[in-house]
């Protein structure tokens, strides 16, 4: 039994948000909620420090550390990086929302927030299944307790238990995946897993009984996954979780987990399992068809916004499933691309919702209607975010699809590539009909107060990015492709 | 380098509206009409080269992975359209200064006006197929800020959104068409794809791709079935529907036609699909134009009507039709933005467009008349007008063309599409200008500014000019652009007025008769056509749009009615679709282990456990039933880890079994008795099939397992526990030493429940929870001896005794079954049967432990054992044990595991205590009871006196 100390500086900044995490939650037990600028401000400071950290603590080359669980390389950093710096926006979106609802528990908001950050971090750095597991576990059981944080709005409860009970499903039948996928190898580590399933003669015979596990295996991780990401038709918590949550929280899971929940299909999917991409694309594809069809489709129906747009993400997850199912390094580049640019998005779209509630939540299309008379420039952010998410050019939305069909043809995927294109159009119409909103029609509600000036500067700035990322798409694209 | 300039000075120059509008309208129309004019001036320099058949190139990799190049090149097409995008915009600038009210924002106008131009010019200058559909979507952006630039217009916003939902939908499509070309080709370069020609129409992704592009195109160039956004659209400012839908925006598809007509074009898909499609347009385009009172909407039917001609033309496939085609661009993009700016002018200055308000305005405004008639003639195709060129050479074209073996079809039909022409352009000319003066106009109408008239003036000189010398005003760009459009050596053809008595002649002329008749007996004609159908592709698109919502809706309520069982059922489903289909998918036998006899006791104990389980399905709806028979599960439970040999699980399984059933029956005391009914028999029988189907998978999985050889990781236990861990009993060694980071982690695990619990039930009785309580009349039947003499004597005298059985299980636990674990569950239930048996007042009096500080001392206690590990240089946990020998007791093992089975121990009772506590609060909240003194209802003492 040998015993290594650990390189603790690699996971440096997860050390940091744990450490500062615990500090604000004994903060929070002997100061008043009333100060809330001081919590605020120790979270952006926390989040600030990791960012640090995690630029500090980057390693030249991919280097492991806590007996091969923990794994620091480029896509770390980079995701960690977009995790915090989005985080640190969702805030500031949300500082002036939590406020002006002074019974909203703002400590625990803030310590929960933190700790799924963390447990974001270690799903990203994760490089076993114990490692993804446990991250995936902290980050869900942040997020159910995020929404259920409004106790004083029964929808919020009632999605807050739906997103628990479907989410304690999914994490068992991940686990068993995992299990089973141990039981076959005798390793929880990923590299070990691809080494293993590197060999060819450990592939295995298709219609043999280890590939028979294999499947069983890779079907449970599957649903895991799937759930995760929200795909059709393990999507059922999306809509309601969005809709029944607070504004913030939805902003938190409909932007910032999406990332995390990309990098645990990455690792587990990617590095771990890459060798048996043959079977587990097939699922993959129903998966990412079902997922555009439905989302879309739906999407056209709703009058909440925060609802629309959990259709929509689901109709995104579709586009970011059919870039995995190319299997080629073109098509992760893709996803990955494209989640960050939908996170960036998204995070700007419920941002105009927070910048737009005062007293009343904006979340219907209502709220919207006829924005371009009370605040010009909001409408005008909205329009390029809605634009963007639709895909037109030149906003950034429109090369993230792009990658993703052109991975897709690469691989002769037409049929598949063609499918995604209709279904973008028919998605285009219900944001088209954001914008229609905003512009055209005449308000119903008096104007809402000015948001306050830091939100819209940070708001600014998002929207901005897409136009001067579309203009520009090579900065972020030669980050993500460093990766790969 | 001056073409990348000429793209984007527009985007530059687009703020100088809106910083100039400050300093008067004068100058913010001379800034924006300056930077129109000198981008004009640069594509100037470039005519000498063009002309000359040379292409001007410059670009330079920008996303060089996604074969997105910024290359720009200028051949004659391009020259073509950007000509007339560059100096049709100038004229519209000028006119527009005048057009718009004072109230209206003119900066923001003439920065969406600029941004357009500088999209519309991107896309004829790129050489870059993605980058073309970069600046295609951008125009459709552009043009609907500005056709939704009169917000207070209601058909405004319906026309801005349909037109962005149809061409931007389009766009989307073409994005998918032109990667495919790029595919094919390997090289999104328009350069380099139009050297392609056979190897694109070789290949299988050639129908798919051109069909995604023919969609793209059609779209924005308003052709049948998808032209009914456009008129539409025309709610905007005059000026914008002069310049994005006479000139420029819906010329854009056309454009892109003949840019890849080079490579598409020669086909027979190409031909039935892109001819049919403009013949149709053309015909039909042009009956709606003859019947619409509204001067916009008939000169926006018309435009479409023209736009089909075109297509048709370039449908052909033929170079001389190409020729026909691109002339007819010229022609109509000059005559068709004069008619424009004069119908505003008529707009402007009588308040109406409806045709039916206007008439005789010849005398009123000469001016505006006869730069109208002049124009609507060149349209109708009246010789000595370029109008009437174009058309003579498409009849031309037409008259021998073939269409699926019928030679008379397109001729017939292009002479009904010219004869309309005539008709409704001639009816714009008498119906608005001639006949009767009306008494009544809206405003008085007169000759609007020099400035107005003065932009439509410089068109129709340009109509006659052309019309009357084609081949020195027109022929050089035709040349040209024909020339990039063939993108080969150029047919033989001549422009001028007179071709002798050709076939195209005697079609014009039968055309323009028959159009003289059908206005002179225009009131029958339009009854006859009242009488007709009259589909409103709007009305259809609006059905569309109310059907795919229903649909949506009915989508939506299927799959997310709020119902977890229904969400939870999907989810099962779907897992065990894709577990059975993974199933069927491989090869499934049996394992081959040899079969265990099936003892008695194991058939009796399995039927037990399936009674027990059916019975509970049974009863679920009597809680109290229910419980018992959880309880029973757990025995035969229990039972069956005695029968496996594991003693240690059996006693951990009935105290948990215990605590749990006297804390649920603590907890069920305040809950209805009954579960209501509430789910329907579909759901039931839904449910029932799921639960079975999902069983019967996961009981296959587990005999497939059990019916093969495994290895088991027991044997190292066995093996290891007393060199190991010193002790021989391998479950507690495993707990407290081999995982004791697992057990750890539970005791926390543990006590953070205890203190939720606590949280929960103590903020709940605050609020209106406690309440309710206060108010909470129990309808059962209670017993008046709450605490029976028997109970209360019977515990009295047990309680040191499992004190000490608590103690003997505890410290025997390294080596025999027992251990802190089940220690802690034993003297739970001594001190909870107390608690029932005196009630609690009289207990918590004698029992002064803080049960908070106990959960804590023992997580505490665990903690410092493990980190006492650390002290000795070894990791965390990491136990240390020795022998001693103690008088009376003998040899005795003392393990470091004992502190931290004591940390385990005081845990369990402090947590089970804590719970109890606060569930009996709530018990004496609701049976609103003082706390009782005396450890029975009745005072013994009492009753004796009496």
């Amino acid at each position: 039994m040998t015993f290594e100390l650990p390189d603790f500086s690699l996971a440096a900044a997860e050390l940091w948000l744990l450490t500062l995490g615990c500090a604000l939650l004994m903060l929070a037990v002997f100061v008043s909620a009333q100060r809330h600028t001081l919590l605020y401000g120790l979270s952006q400071f926390t989040l600030a420090g990791a960012l640090g950290w995690v630029w500090w603590s980057a390693p030249e080359s991919r280097s492991l550390t806590f007996n091969h669980h923990y794994v620091a390389d480029d896509l770390a950093t980079l995701l960690k990086s977009a995790v915090l710096l989005l985080t640190a926006v969702s805030l500031i979106y949300t500082r002036s929302y939590l406020e002006r609802r002074p019974h909203l528990p703002r400590a625990e908001f803030y310590v929960l927030i933190l700790f799924a950050v963390l447990g974001m971090f270690i799903m990203i750095s994760a490089h076993s299944l114990l490692t993804l597991y446990l991250g995936l576990e902290l980050l869900a059981l942040c997020l159910y307790a995020l929404v259920a944080l409004n106790r004083e709005h029964p929808p919020a409860l009632e999605a807050a238990m739906k997103f628990f009970v479907l989410g304690a499903l999914a994490s068992g039948l991940l686990l068993y995946g995992m299990s089973i996928v141990y039981g076959l190898t005798g390793t929880l580590e990923l590299h070990t897993l691809a080494a293993h399933l590197s060999d060819p003669a450990s592939l295995p015979d298709p219609g043999s009984l280890t590939h028979l596990a294999w499947g069983f295996a890779l079907t449970f991780l599957l649903v895991g996954l799937a759930f995760k990401l929200g795909a059709v038709p393990f999507h059922a918590w999306v809509p309601d979780v969005y809709e029944g949550a607070m504004t913030p929280v939805t902003l938190f899971i409909g932007s910032v987990s999406k990332l995390a929940a990309l990098a645990l299909v990455l690792r587990l999917l990617i590095e771990g399992l890459g060798a048996l991409a043959v079977d587990w694309q097939g699922m993959l594809m129903i998966l990412a068809v079902l997922s555009l069809t439905l989302g879309n489709l739906a999407a056209i129906a709703q009058h909440n916004l925060k609802r629309m747009l959990a259709y929509s993400t689901i109709a995104h997850i579709g586009f970011v499933t059919l870039a995995l199912f190319a299997a080629t390094p073109a098509g992760y580049h893709a996803a990955l691309f494209y989640i960050l640019v939908y996170a960036l998005t998204a995070a700007g779209a419920f941002g105009v919702l927070l910048a737009l509630s005062g007293e009343h939540e904006a979340q219907t299309l209502d709220d919207l209607q006829g924005l371009n008379h009370h605040h010009p420039w909001l409408a005008f952010l909205m329009l390029v975010l809605m634009a963007s998410m639709a895909g037109l050019p030149p906003l950034l939305g429109f090369y993230a699809k792009l990658i993703v069909l052109q991975a897709l043809l690469d691989q002769g995927h037409l049929a598949l590539a063609l499918y995604a294109v209709i279904f973008s159009v028919i998605g285009a119409f219900y944001y088209l009909r954001v914008i229609k909103r905003m512009y055209f029609d005449t308000p119903t509600h008096a104007a809402t107060p000015r948001p306050a000036r830091d939100l819209t500067l940070a708001l600014s700035l998002n929207g901005l990015l897409l136009i001067a990322l579309g203009l520009l798409p090579g900065l972020l694209l030669a980050l993500t492709h460093a990766v790969f | 380098m001056s073409l990348v300039l000429i793209v984007m000075l527009p985007f530059i120059g687009a703020v100088l509206p809106a910083l100039m509008i400050r300093t008067g309208r004068n100058a913010c129309t001379i800034a924006t009409a300056s930077v129109t004019i000198l981008a004009f001036a640069l594509l100037m320099t470039h005519v000498p080269a063009v002309l000359r058949g040379e292409v001007v190139q410059v670009g330079w990799d920008w996303l060089p992975g996604l074969g997105l190049n910024a290359n720009f090149f200028l051949d004659g097409l391009g020259l073509l359209f950007a000509s007339l995008i560059l100096g049709i915009g100038l004229l519209i600038i000028i006119y527009a200064r005048f057009y718009l009210a004072k109230e209206d924002p003119m900066g923001t106008f003439f920065t969406y006006l600029l941004l357009f131009q500088g999209a519309m010019v991107g896309i004829v200058l790129s050489d870059n197929i993605l980058m073309l559909l970069i600046f295609w979507e951008l125009t459709s952006l552009s043009s609907f800020l500005l056709i939704g630039y009169w917000k207070h217009l209601p058909e405004g916003r319906q026309g801005a959104r349909m037109a962005l939902a149809v061409t931007g939908g389009g766009g989307l499509a073409m994005i998918a068409g032109a990667l495919l070309l790029g595919q094919i080709v390997g090289s999104y370069d328009l350069s380099v794809i139009l050297q392609h020609k056979e190897l694109i129409q070789a290949s299988p992704l050639y129908v798919p791709a051109l069909l995604l592009i023919l969609i793209g195109a059609f779209a924005k160039s308003a052709q049948f079935p998808l032209h009914f956004w456009l008129p539409h659209a025309m709610a905007a400012p005059t000026p914008v529907s002069a310049y994005l839908h006479s000139a420029t925006m819906v010329k854009a598809g056309i454009f892109l036609l003949a840019r890849l007509w080079p490579v598409l074009a020669g086909t027979e898909i190409w031909f039935y699909l892109v001819t049919t499609t403009g013949l149709i347009t053309m015909v039909v385009a042009a009956y709606i134009a003859l019947f619409k009172d509204d001067l916009k909407a008939l000169l926006a039917y018309s435009t479409v009507s023209h736009l089909g001609l075109v297509t048709m033309l370039l449908g052909f496939g033929t170079p001389l039709a190409a020729v026909a085609a691109v002339f007819h661009i010229i022609n109509h993009a000059t005559f068709k933005a004069a008619l424009f700016m004069s119908a505003g002018i008529v707009d402007h200055e009588v308040g109406s467009r409806d045709i039916k308000h206007l008439g005789g305005l010849v005398m009123l405004m000469p001016i505006t008349a006869t730069l109208a008639t002049i124009a609507a003639a060149s349209m109708a195709g009246i010789p000595l007008l370029n109008g009437f060129l174009s058309k003579e050479m498409m009849l031309e074209e037409a008259a021998h063309t073939v269409w699926a073996g019928q030679a008379w079809l397109i001729p017939l039909l292009a002479t009904a599409g010219a004869m309309l022409s005539v008709a409704y352009s001639l009816r714009y000319i008498t119906q608005v200008f001639f006949g009767p003066v009306r008494e009544h106009y809206p405003s008085t109408p007169h000759d609007p500014p020099m400035g107005m008239w003065l932009p439509p003036a410089f068109l129709v000189g340009l109509v006659m000019l052309i019309g009357l010398f084609p081949q020195t005003f027109a022929g050089p760009l035709v040349a040209a652009s024909a020339g990039a459009v063939i993108g080969g050596p150029l047919p033989d053809y001549y422009l001028s007025i007179w071709h002798g008595l050709t076939p195209a002649l005697f079609m014009s002329a039968v055309a323009l008769g028959l159009g003289i008749v059908i206005l002179w007996r225009y009131t029958q004609v339009r009854a006859a056509w009242q009488k007709g159908p009259h589909p409103q592709a709007k009305a259809l698109f609006d059905r569309t749009l109310t059907g795919a919502v229903a649909v949506s809706s009915a989508l939506t309520y299927r799959l997310h009615n709020g119902s977890l069982q229904r969400y939870l059922a999907w989810f099962i489903g779907a897992c065990v679709v894709i577990g059975y289909v993974t199933f069927w998918l491989s090869s499934h036998e049996a394992g081959n282990r040899a079969m265990l006899p099936a003892a008695p006791v194991a058939i009796v104990g399995w039927l037990l456990l399936i009674g027990g389980c059916a019975a509970l399905m049974a009863l679920h709806r009597d809680r109290l039933l229910a419980l018992i028979t959880v309880g029973v599960i757990g025995l035969i439970v229990s039972i069956g880890f005695v029968y496996l040999s594991a003693p240690d699980l059996a006693l951990t399984q009935i105290s948990v079994e215990v605590v749990t059933v006297v804390l649920l029956l603590l907890a069920l005391n305040f809950l209805p008795k009954h579960t209501p009914a509430e789910s329907m028999s579909v759901r039931k029988v839904r449910d029932g099939v799921l639960a079975v189907v999902a069983g019967l998978g996961v009981g296959a999985i587990a005999f497939a397992a059990m019916t093969r050889d495994f290895v088991t990781l027991s044997d190292f236990y066995l093996e290891q526990s007393l060199p190991g861990g010193g002790g021989t009993n391998v479950v507690n060694v495993i707990l407290v030493d081999f995982r004791g980071f697992d057990t750890f982690g539970e005791i926390i695990v543990l006590g953070i429940a205890a203190l939720a619990i606590f949280a929960l039930l103590d903020g709940a009785l605050r609020g209106e929870v406690g309440r309710k309580l206060d108010a909470w009349v129990s309808t059962e039947q209670r017993s008046m001896n709450r605490h029976p003499m028997m109970l209360v004597v019977a515990t009295r005298v047990m309680l040191p005794l499992a004190l000490l059985v608590g103690a003997y299980i505890f410290l025997r636990g390294h080596n025999v079954p027992g251990g802190g674990f089940i220690a802690g569950l034993v003297v739970a239930i001594a001190l909870i049967m107390q608690y029932m048996a005196s009630g609690f007042g009289w207990t918590a009096k004698r029992m002064r432990v803080d049960y908070h500080g106990m959960v804590g001392a023992g997580i505490l206690i665990a903690a410092a054992t493990g980190i006492g590990s650390w002290i000795a240089g070894h990791p965390f946990l990491t136990s240390a044990f020795e022998y001693f020998t103690w008088p009376l007791v003998g040899k005795f093992e003392l393990a470091s595991a004992i502190a931290f089975d004591t940390g385990v121990f005081l845990t369990v009772v402090g947590a089970v205590m804590l719970t109890l506590a606060n569930l009996s609060r709530i018990g004496r909240r609701a049976q609103h009871q003082q706390i009782n003194e005396q450890p029975m209802d009745v005072n013994p003492l009492e009753n004796t006196k009496n």
